[in-house]
């Protein structure tokens, strides 16, 4: 955090402010009980008691329903492989990117992390459009490898690999982000004292960038986490029909076979595996960030 | 043409603090009142309240006898000049002037006239298209000052208006805003920390000390007459020796003064001007730590045979060296118990006689 | 003098740079050479014909232009409300002392700790019971729940960093509190709320997963038309001229919004 924004404020006149101050905020914070807090208490309780003719009894009927289906495992599996590898390839790609940005100071350097940034601003439906015009079938990578006498690339449109080339492209900008945010509390001193005492290259990134910066690996990882685990509009138009990802399996369920209950028991296992990953995400934030 | 009192006023913050206490003032038409004291004095909370920032407590402040105590700030004929400038980034240098005479619906032509009649006044005449963050701190000061000015407030309140520049630009701010506080003869409180300030700029001296008075007087008063201990020590150098009276005679370690009061513990303050050396072999008081030539004056460090250190000016520095045994002979002594000034005295012939032109 | 100093070559920056255009540029370059494209057949790297032919038959279809003022009114209506409510909060968060003030400042990460789409589908339970799910006011309050963490953090910010000594300044010279805000807090934290207000109206307008959840097929987005159109369309143009109107929005607020982004407030905001 900035001096400016951290930091508690004293108030002006406390006196006067409290009950105006109150009457301000309600309505927003009204909003995130109505709108984000119920649903998720209502969706653990509509889900944990069942309506009955003898009234509502507790049970966990809809819980061992989707754990014993085939389908709904299968599609859970498709969505842990998914973030798994996501979460992978996304450290590969950006950590190198954040290095390179954190320590180089050059034009070159800025055009990188305006390109870095760039996806931020194109909605992940125009992507998905993008992807299917250059890797899907006929695409410009079938056009180019044509023209040099190659064959058709097998084109990762409707396969599992879809979302993941989507998902990683989608989650550059903020994983970059934030990993360069934590890169920024690495002083050039620190690196310059551990060169000084003979250390190479690597020893420097193993020994004092990456134990610095493991907090904000671990923020990277969860806010992509939570974006990729139940993401919908790239499975849903670049990944298979069947097995498919939970984002889209919960809209089908609850859109298309009416079935709300059980969409909901879905996205309550949906909050329970990516639990941990929400918590911590929310409290790195908050640490940083005083009111 | 406005006079300014303050009477019995207190700040206690939510917290329980006791910011100021009991305070109480009263600025004459045109006179420049500096506020002195360490930080937490309660000297900028004071100020503040004048300004009708914070609310006092208790106590009651008026201006040309109307009581302001509950008077919001903007309705208040006082102008302030903050520490940081507080120059509103958004508007170039003429805005920012211009601002307050808006406000009060001054007609166009006539804000024009006003804002560069300020802006010559302080130096920064064509300035006007200026964005105030292209200039220096020390024209940001000014225009901050013109600010104030511009609105002709009955009261000037400075909040350690140069603390954030170098000594060298403070010096010559320091005499601009006297000329300029002399030539428009405003009423003005100012507040600072740098004891230098406050003695060449004001009128009279208020030194606080944890929200409240040790002393209001002119500089040269406080600076000669420091009525406690710590006014003694806060302003310029001053030696305090803490020792006893025993029969009219105050001793400590060798060295002894008469002093014409009670028997009891006892502070003896000597500036290090008015202690005047003198070598000595046998009855030596004190021995030559250190001395240092200031080119003008030098100054001597020495010990007394308690290792006790003091502090003295000598017009030639060159006569002393380290490990000499020295005599002490002060000019102007001045002795505290409990805080309280009990006697001043052994002043020569010529500053008693200053002392009474003072009195007049 | 340049020869002496002369730079190594950035070889890194230089890779980086190349990799980054392909995969980034690239396929964006690609949409926008279909939009523009009256016939391009396999195999031929280049398209045989280009023209305008495909923006005058999107434009005349009544489903676009629909969509089009759907998204429009949308946004419109969700960034003012949003702006409406969150600012006068986001001034009290950084202004004024009230009981709980940390605690309700925090509770607008509570929607950030899930999965958004199955967060998504919770509120789509309540919403069924509501009579809510397919309409437009639907639509609108799934979108301000959205927007309400940064609608309130960045202005927080923006107006913490007003100096208190500006404010005062001009109570001092006469100005009213309420003047105050109007004359200098509000002009100073501005450009921040600005690039706040613009990150609102271009999430809503490009928001895809809410507005289908709850609103298809009645309330239909351009995003949401837009997936229609990639699933059932056979005139790859349709999608391409679509994306490239949805894109205008995106590119302004590039613009607009880059210095909030590049100064690294943004990151923090996300935790970084």
């Amino acid at each position: 955090m900035t001096t400016d924004t951290a930091g508690s404020v004293s108030p002006v006149q406390p006196h006067r402010g409290r009950p105006i101050g109150l009457l301000l905020v309600a309505v927003p914070v009204l909003m995130v009980v109505w709108l984000i807090i119920w649903p998720i208490i209502s969706a653990v309780i509509t889900t944990l008691w069942v309506k009955t003719p003898e009234g509502d009894i507790f049970s966990i009927e809809t819980y061992r329903f989707f754990f014993s289906d085939g389908y709904s495992l299968s599609n859970l599996g498709m969505t842990l492989w998914t973030t798994g590898v996501c979460a992978i390839l996304l450290l590969v790609v950006c950590l190198p990117i954040a290095l390179y940005l954190r320590f180089a100071d050059s034009r070159i350097a800025a055009y990188v992390q305006g390109l870095a940034i760039f996806p931020m601003f194109v909605p992940s439906i125009i992507l998905s459009f993008a992807f299917i015009r250059v890797l899907g079938p006929n695409g410009t990578v079938d056009l180019v490898l044509n023209a040099v006498g190659m064959p058709k690339i097998r084109s990762p449109y409707l396969t599992p690999w879809g979302p993941v080339i989507g998902l990683v492209w989608d989650n550059i900008p903020l994983t970059v982000l934030i990993l360069l945010s934590g890169l920024g509390s690495v002083s050039n001193q620190a690196i310059e004292a551990a060169r000084d005492v003979g250390a190479g290259k690597i020893a420097v990134l193993w020994h004092i960038i990456l134990p610095r910066i493991s907090n904000s690996i671990l923020v990277a990882i969860s806010f992509a986490v939570l974006g990729i685990f139940s993401a919908f509009t790239l499975p849903y138009v670049l990944g298979p029909a069947a097995p498919e990802m939970m984002g889209p399996f919960m809209q089908r369920t609850f859109r298309e076979l009416f079935e709300p209950q059980t969409a909901i028991t879905q996205a309550v296992v949906t909050f329970a595996f990516c639990i941990v990953f929400g918590l911590f995400y929310v409290y790195s934030v908050a640490k940083n960030r005083a009111p | 043409m406005s006079v300014l009192n303050i009477k019995d006023v207190s700040k206690i913050f939510p917290g329980g603090t006791r910011a100021v206490d009991t305070f109480s003032l009263d600025v004459a038409d045109g006179e420049l009142v500096c506020l002195l004291g360490p930080s937490g004095s309660g000297k900028s909370t004071l100020l503040r309240m004048v300004g009708g920032f914070e609310t006092p407590t208790s106590g009651q402040m008026t201006i040309d006898g109307d009581d302001i105590t509950h008077v919001p700030p903007e309705r208040r004929p006082t102008g302030m000049v903050f520490q940081s400038h507080a120059l509103w980034t958004h508007m170039n240098v003429f805005k920012n002037l211009a601002f307050g005479l808006k406000l009060r619906k001054v007609a166009p032509a006539e804000i024009k006239r006003r804002v560069e009649a300020v802006l010559e006044l302080v130096g920064l005449g064509g300035y006007g298209t200026r964005a105030v963050t292209q200039l220096s701190g020390g024209q940001q000061q000014r225009v901050a000052l013109a600010r104030s000015l511009v609105l002709e407030p009955k009261i000037l309140l400075l909040d350690e208006p140069f603390a954030s520049l170098d000594q060298h630009l403070r010096e010559r701010l320091r005499e601009e805003v006297r000329d300029i506080q002399q030539r428009l003869k405003i009423t003005t409180l100012f507040v600072t920390h740098g004891q230098d300030e406050a003695l060449s700029m004001a009128d009279r001296i208020v030194v606080m000390r944890d929200g409240k008075t040790e002393q209001i007087d002119r500089p040269d008063i406080v600076y000669r007459e420091p009525r406690t201990p710590f006014v003694a020590g806060f302003i310029g150098t001053m030696n305090l020796i803490e020792g006893t009276v025993a029969n009219g005679v105050f001793s400590k370690a060798g060295y002894s003064t008469p002093v014409p009061v009670a028997d009891g513990p006892a502070t003896q303050a000597i500036r290090p001007e008015a202690l005047e050396l003198t070598l000595a072999t046998d009855n030596a008081q004190g021995k030559v730590h250190r001395v240092t030539d200031f080119g003008t004056h030098g100054l001597v460090d020495l010990e007394l045979l308690d290792s006790t250190r003091i502090k003295a000016m000598v017009s030639h520095p060159g006569l002393f060296q380290p490990g000499q045994g020295v005599a002490l002979a002060p000019k102007a002594i001045a002795a505290y118990r409990d805080d309280i000034l009990i006697h001043r005295g052994a002043l020569t012939p010529e500053i008693a006689a200053r002392r009474e032109t003072i009195d007049a | 003098m340049s020869t002496l100093v002369r730079r190594r070559t950035d070889w890194t920056g230089i890779t980086f740079a190349v990799v980054l255009t392909l995969v980034i540029v690239l396929p964006l370059l690609v949409v926008g050479t279909w939009a523009f494209t009256n016939v391009w057949r396999y195999p031929s790297l280049i398209p045989q014909e280009f023209g305008l032919r495909f923006w005058n038959q999107t434009l005349a279809r009544a489903d676009v232009w629909s969509s089009i003022s759907m998204s429009l009114t949308l946004a419109v209506t969700v960034t003012v409300l949003s702006a409406v409510i969150c600012l006068p909060a986001a001034y009290a968060f950084a202004r004024m002392e009230f009981p709980g003030r940390s605690i309700l400042f925090f509770s607008f990460l509570a929607g950030h700790a899930f999965p958004k789409f199955g967060l998504l589908v919770a509120i789509a339970g309540i919403f069924l019971q509501l009579n809510l799910i397919g309409t437009f006011w639907g639509v609108v309050l799934i979108q301000l729940v959205g927007t309400l963490l940064f609608m309130i953090w960045i202005p927080v910010a923006a107006f913490q960093a007003v100096d208190r000594r500006m404010e005062e300044a001009a109570r001092d010279v006469g100005a009213t509190p309420m003047r105050v805000f109007w004359s200098i807090t509000l002009p100073q934290a501005g450009p921040t709320i600005a690039a706040a207000i613009l990150l609102s109206f271009v999430g809503t307008f490009y928001e895809t997963e809410g507005a289908w959840l709850i609103g298809a097929p009645q309330v239909r987005t351009l995003p949401v038309l837009m997936i229609s159109f990639i699933n059932n369309q056979p005139v790859i143009q349709y999608g391409a001229v679509l994306s490239v109107l949805l894109w205008v929005p995106s590119f302004i607020a590039l613009m607009f919004a880059r210095k909030v982004v590049n100064s690294g407030s943004f990151a923090r905001g996300f935790g970084g």
